[in-house]
């Protein structure tokens, strides 16, 4: 029994050692830093920071843009989540996943296929775009499928006979007003705190709509000066907004943690005569917001001489790219699964704010913090190596991977492995021939989920690649400066094979919901 | 004509054939208890009454008036005047006690003041009254079948459905929950279908009590 015991606390301890290593340690280093100048303890970085005449403007913007991409998703994604779980609205399973398209790709995929269609209207329509405006339509764009995919997700999983009791009573407005959303509120509210983090910590977006943000100027200090202390100083008030966002978001949940008995049947709202306005609606949203931007990008990326010289000048960086995404997606596999085993134990709050902090983080505040630990003569074998960009992908994603593994393993009855541990098997055994096998679907999930997240990162990939090795997400960004745009365009188009054959795997992988009348 | 009519009502899940041209009559106040083993159709019957099934074939008529016939659902549930209580109770885990009995009076747009009125009486006529801001979980198990009684009736339905309430109770609880029901009913006067596998709950309940077995009334 006490093996049994011991092998479990090891296992749990290197994993959170792993989570330590990749994201705490990066953090803490690159805080210190940003406390210290010419060997002494001092404020001067956040002094300097504070009084330049820069920084409040750009804080302002940082959270005006988020707050307005937060309000967009919330206001189009919780009502599309909402009518894709529960509504016959015909083709949903095929506008759900046209709409997350534009996620599973790295966000400026998105800007750069509006600047091309702003391009065909002629050089005065470029105005909205380049600014706030643009910003706020891309970035929204890229980050509903969070809102839509976590609100259909959690009202999906609101049991059917509470809705059905409300039923008895109230037309299907009140009962979605008054028990499905407020039983969902808690996926949806994560989903929104997710969307505002996210887009405050954006870099890439606002960086070629010209929209001045905080996480740009602290990549420029970075990347244009290397100086780490007023780089992180310029970082600082993303990370608390990070975890101030994360304790918000626990804060709310808690007491509001709803389980449910689930059928795995849902109720429908029968349409009726609002069918065909709401599918003309979703049609027109999918073309705004999907078709039109990567129609446009994409329209120039067939031919024969572009797509040459694409794989020509990033040919390495695509193979780059797969090979690096793999090997972090199964890292992040393995790590989530025993995470979520453990939390599935009992071990939730701290483990879970843990993983979510580090998620909730901005990209380029990470790969600060893992430049400044690993830069040193003896760790050259991290820091020069692919070794340091699949550090900071299991740092920035372990939570989504340590999430669907929870939610997995929470469907699993707790009396299989209590069978298994009856009848002597040690924790390892229980874990390999119970857990495991039980779990295969929802292992491929995680590895899917972590590769498409991995593959579309544009800040760590920018920052942590080692030399020449830049991924595709990165070497697309740096060759927009000065390449053809039938080139970038083919570039896009490979990138988008490359994330969108996972997703398509997702789909078969993630089961369909039954429907009851 | 009866106050309830089903007639030769049809329902099946894919292959599975839960309700086989079922005809069943019941009158004004009158406590019908369906009676029979697992999987025998009682309540799918129960949900088809609801409108929460749509049958295939046959009507079904409540007070005169079609509410679902071959395919469709004519009346929706929270037009058919009748209340339910779930096996699983199905209280909201999010509201208080006050709020799911109020839930269904804010949908009939009850005024608040008489709505807070009835609750509060419907509460101390199951002995409540004192859990008044309590949620769900923080109830015993009794207390949760009288709050879901409680909310069941207190937008005063005419027809009240029940499916396997007491199934989780200790026999004693069941008899005091089952003599509490019988007081209301005498009060309210409203007509019960009353769902169970268990004789003993069926005696005590019933002033009918119909056998069910392979989707019909066989008794």
């Amino acid at each position: 029994m006490g093996r049994t015991v011991r092998t479990e606390t090891i296992v749990l301890w290197l994993c959170v050692a792993v989570v330590a290593v990749a994201g705490f340690a990066p953090i803490a280093v690159m805080t210190l830093e940003s406390f210290w100048r010419n060997g002494y303890f001092s404020l001067n970085h956040y002094r300097e920071l504070i009084s330049a005449t820069r920084f409040w403007p750009l804080l302002g913007n940082s959270i005006r843009l988020a707050l307005a991409t937060t309000a967009v998703c919330g206001l189009i994604g919780v009502p599309a989540g909402i009518l894709f779980a529960k509504s016959d609205l015909p083709l949903r399973s095929g506008f759900m996943w046209l709409l997350t398209v534009p996620f599973v790709l790295p966000p400026y995929f998105i800007a750069l296929g509006w600047s091309r269609v702003v391009a065909h209207l002629g050089p005065t329509s470029s105005d909205w775009l380049f600014g706030f405006t643009g910003c706020v339509l891309v970035l929204s764009s890229v980050f509903l499928p969070i809102t839509m995919l976590l609100t259909f997700a959690s009202s999906s999983n609101v049991d059917r006979r509470l809705e059905e009791a409300a039923r008895i009573v109230s037309g299907w407005p009140g009962v979605v007003r008054r028990v499905t959303l407020p039983l969902s509120a808690p996926g949806i509210a994560f989903s929104l705190v997710l969307v505002f983090l996210l887009a405050m910590g954006e870099l890439s977006v606002p960086s070629f709509l010209r929209y001045p943000v905080l996480p740009v100027l602290s990549f420029t200090q970075f990347t244009a000066s290397y100086n780490f202390g007023a780089a992180t100083a310029a970082a600082f008030p993303l990370a608390v907004i990070a975890f101030v966002g994360v304790l918000a978001e626990s804060t709310f949940l808690r007491d509001r943690d709803y389980t449910f008995r689930s059928t795995g049947q849902t109720l429908f709202i029968p349409l009726q005569r609002w069918k065909n306005p709401l599918v003309a609606l979703i049609t027109a949203l999918c073309f705004a917001l999907v078709i039109l931007p990567l129609g446009s990008l994409f329209v120039d990326a067939f031919s024969l001489a572009a797509m040459h010289e694409a794989i020509q000048r990033a040919g390495a960086s695509v193979v780059r790219s797969v090979m690096y995404s793999a090997m972090a997606a199964t890292i992040l596999m393995a790590l989530g699964f025993l995470l979520g085993h453990f939390m599935r134990g009992g071990r939730q709050r701290v483990l879970s704010g843990f993983t979510l902090a580090l998620f909730a983080i901005p990209g380029t505040v990470l790969s600060i913090g893992l430049v400044r630990l690993w830069n040193t003569p003896g760790t050259w074998f991290i820091y020069a190596t692919p070794a340091l960009l699949i550090l900071g992908f299991t740092a920035q994603y372990c939570a989504v991977t340590t999430r669907l593994s929870l939610a997995g393993l929470m469907l699993i009855p707790t009396s299989l492995d209590e069978a298994g541990r009856l009848s002597g098997a040690m924790w390892a055994r229980r874990l390999f021939r119970i857990s495991i096998p039980l779990s295969t679907r929802t292992l491929v999930c995680a590895w899917l989920a972590a590769y498409i997240l991995c593959l579309r990162d544009v800040p760590i990939a920018l920052m942590t690649a080692p030399p020449g090795g830049d991924p595709l997400s990165a070497r697309i960004l740096t060759l927009m400066a000065n390449g053809a745009p039938p080139m970038i365009a083919s570039l896009c188009l490979i990138m988008a094979i490359a994330s969108l054959i996972p997703l398509v795997i997702l789909t078969r992988v993630i089961p369909s919901r039954r429907i009851t009348k | 004509m009866s106050y309830i009519d089903i007639d030769r009502v049809s329902k099946s899940f894919g292959e599975r054939v839960a309700i086989n041209e079922l005809s069943l009559h019941v009158e004004k106040s009158e406590r019908v208890v369906l009676f029979g083993p697992s999987g025998c159709g009682k309540t799918t019957l129960l949900r088809l009454l609801a409108g929460l099934e749509v049958p295939e074939q046959g009507s079904i008529r409540i007070d005169g008036r079609v509410v679902a016939s071959a395919g469709k659902n004519l009346v929706p549930p929270e037009r058919r005047d009748l209340g339910m209580v779930f096996q699983d109770l199905a209280l909201w885990p999010h509201m208080t006690v006050q709020q799911n009995l109020m839930f269904g009076l804010n949908a009939r747009r009850v005024q608040k003041r008489e709505a807070e009125a009835r609750v509060r009486e419907m509460l101390q006529r199951v002995g409540l009254e004192h859990r008044i801001d309590a949620k769900p979980d923080q109830l015993s198990g009794g207390e949760q079948q009288r709050v879901a009684l409680a909310r069941a009736l207190v937008s005063r339905p005419s027809i009240l459905l029940m499916d396997e309430p007491l199934s989780s109770l200790d026999d004693e609880r069941k008899s005091m929950i089952a003599s509490d029901l019988l007081n209301l009913q005498s009060q309210f006067g409203f007509t019960l279908v009353y769902v169970t596998h268990d004789r003993s709950e069926a005696d005590m309940l019933g002033s009918r009590v119909c056998q069910m077995r392979d989707g019909r009334v066989t008794d």
